[in-house]
């Protein structure tokens, strides 16, 4: 689309034309409106016709209004290829800039589906990684709304480096600002790495979808036939892999999640989350706190009735939700503070700790120590999940990465023992040895190496055997094992518990500890990096 | 036709319906102990029950059909 001179209007000045300022002024707009359109009227009514915005249309609604700051709007690819030279559309595929949100700062690019397929090139690239070097300058959250084709085929090898300098970037980037990715389209091949180094990754259902190789590959290679949705979807991803941590019906909920999830976060990694006053009496207890746990151990009730009862205004976010059933995280505040929750869920897989588990727990975990996002950790874990699958899946590894997230967060940490906190897992699960600032546990806690059937089994095996009646005898050696070690007072003797709470209390407790907390400074060896096992 | 899948090893302690119930998606149908905690085992999808392969008192692994719905 070459530019096409106005001369509708011109000024003679001593025998020579020139044109009129406000001539000027209207062909700037004109070129404006012309680069609005993106890739034009008919493409915008095929992207709306799937229940899609446009990649303006997004951004309007995301950042405050009057807010957006466009750069490099008439940008355009200098490819010579393949007849690319004939077809140039300003802005190239993507919309750059700044502006806010609830009044702060955060840069944001947009791929617009409708120029080229949302196809990166060489231009595209450098668009984004402007924004991304901006952000990074001037500390503040980058938000990108991915909805793209992939690499523009006819950029060749360029579209590959132009990847390569955003993936650097978001490594750059990652823990110094908060990114956010929206996959609101395809996303596919080498694309999803960008999404995939940043923070939280949300997915609009139907509309979307992410893979690495995609189902026709797929199966022309391992013969699998499978739909773009079952292969990446949002649900796939929120369920199965674990790599999107949401899943929004369209659109406009999943540009609600963005800003849901700012409001959680500091700009940067100097800052502290954002406070707001608190409306919710900091001292509130809860009596059905008390009933919450069951008397009979065996039986499982919903931790996030706890985490519910306990935050400011009953809110909790939470995050990861449909990934590793049996770990809840998410935010919610406390006396205005933001806080990072942990929790094992006894509702789902009796609240062991398996490998996904593992994984959604350390994830969360780091992401809050990059922000300063303080942690309260609710535990009540049998231990371990056992299995070959288990095993051989690596949950050594993937365990490990617990105790490394928690022991290398120097963010405050309060833990809370409901119920169970059995051999390993009693370590990992933020305890005193792993950093825990403030350790609480409930009257109901059974801290112990190992339930009472296996620690009897083993210690008293000769006595047992050598008595008159073996079961009479293991049963009340189980008993005296119950009542003397499963419970929280062993622990509480050693230190290892600053306190045993009333639950009616966890609400005033959590924040007397918080508020303790908030000037809470500490660090680790100077080194390199450490070497998390991945 | 959907199957109700045991999510980890364990002992069937209690089936709470006979083949020819209805059954809504998140009714429980089976609680199993695994780790010294019973676990309520509820419907994935709504349906009728077509056959329970299991009975009180067996020891069942991971992934084990426990209940097929039609």
């Amino acid at each position: 689309m070459a530019p096409v001179f106005c001369l509708a209007k011109t000024i003679l000045c001593n025998g020579d034309r020139f044109m009129d300022t406000e001539d000027k002024i209207r062909e700037l707009e004109r070129r404006n409106r012309e680069a609005e359109l993106g890739g034009g009227e008919e493409r915008i009514a095929q992207q709306h016709a799937k229940g899609k915005m446009t990649a303006r249309e997004r951004i309007d609604y995301l950042l405050d209004k009057g807010s957006f700051q466009e750069i490099d709007k008439f940008v355009v690819h200098q490819c010579h290829d393949f007849g690319m030279d004939k077809k140039k559309i300003p802005g190239d595929g993507v919309v750059t800039g700044y502006g806010t949100i609830n009044g702060r700062l955060v840069f944001v690019f947009s791929q617009d589906f409708t120029v080229f397929g949302g196809s990166l090139s060489g231009p595209f690239g450098q668009k984004v990684c402007k924004i991304m070097d901006l952000a990074m300058k001037n500390g503040a959250p980058i938000i990108g709304l991915n909805d793209s084709g992939g690499a523009r085929i006819q950029e060749g090898v360029v579209s590959l480096g132009s990847y390569g300098e955003i993936f650097k970037r978001n490594v750059w980037a990652s823990g110094v600002v908060p990114q956010i990715s929206v996959i609101m389209g395809p996303c596919a091949g080498g694309a999803v790495y960008s999404p995939a180094l940043t923070d939280f990754i949300i997915m609009v259902k139907k509309t979307s979808n992410m893979f690495i190789t995609g189902p026709q590959v797929i199966k022309a290679v391992t013969h699998e036939e499978v739909t773009p949705e079952e292969l990446g979807g949002a649900i796939a991803h929120n369920t199965k892999s674990g790599v999107a941590h949401f899943a929004e019906d369209d659109d406009k909920a999943a540009l609600e999640r963005v800003k849901q999830l700012l409001s959680f976060l500091p700009q940067n990694y100097k800052q502290s989350p954002p406070k707001v006053e608190c409306t919710d009496d900091p001292d509130r207890t809860d009596p059905s706190l008390n009933k919450v746990v069951p008397t009979n151990p065996k039986l499982p009730y919903d931790i996030k009735e706890i985490i519910r009862t306990v935050l400011d205004n009953n809110e909790f976010v939470e995050v990861h939700e449909r990934y590793a059933t049996n770990m809840v995280v998410g935010f919610g505040r406390l006396n205005g503070y933001v806080v990072g929750i942990v929790a094992n869920q006894p509702r789902f897989l009796a609240g062991c700790l398996d490998i996904d588990a593992s994984i959604k727990c350390a994830r969360f975990v780091r992401t809050c120590d990059c922000f300063n996002i303080p942690l309260v950790t609710f535990v009540d874990v049998p231990g371990f999940l056992p299995g070959v699958g288990q095993e051989h899946g690596g949950i050594i590894k993937h365990g490990a990465k617990i105790i490394y997230a928690y022991c290398e967060a120097t963010v405050p940490k309060i833990t809370v023992i409901t119920r169970k906190a059995y051999g390993g897992a009693y370590d990992v699960m933020s305890s005193k040895h792993h950093g825990g600032d403030i350790n609480y546990a409930y009257p109901t806690a059974e801290i112990a190496v190992m339930g009472p059937e296996g620690a009897v089994n083993i210690i008293f095996r000769k006595e047992i055997a050598a008595s008159d009646n073996p079961e009479e005898t293991r049963k009340k050696l189980v008993e005296e094992y119950r009542s003397n070690f499963a419970s929280p007072f062993k622990a509480a003797e050693l230190g290892y518990i600053d306190e045993i709470i009333f639950p009616q209390d966890t609400r005033p407790k959590l924040i007397r500890a918080l508020m303790m907390l908030l000037t809470k400074e500490d660090s680790i060896p100077h080194k390199r990096h450490g070497n998390i096992p991945l | 036709m959907s199957e109700i899948t045991a999510p980890m090893g364990g002992k069937v302690i209690d089936i709470k319906v006979n083949p020819g119930d209805s059954v809504n998606e998140g009714d429980e149908v089976i609680i199993i102990e695994a780790m010294k905690m019973e676990l309520p085992i509820v419907a994935t999808a709504s349906g009728t029950v077509k056959e329970i392969k299991c009975g009180k008192g067996d020891a069942v692994e991971a992934d084990a059909v426990l209940i097929v719905l039609e």
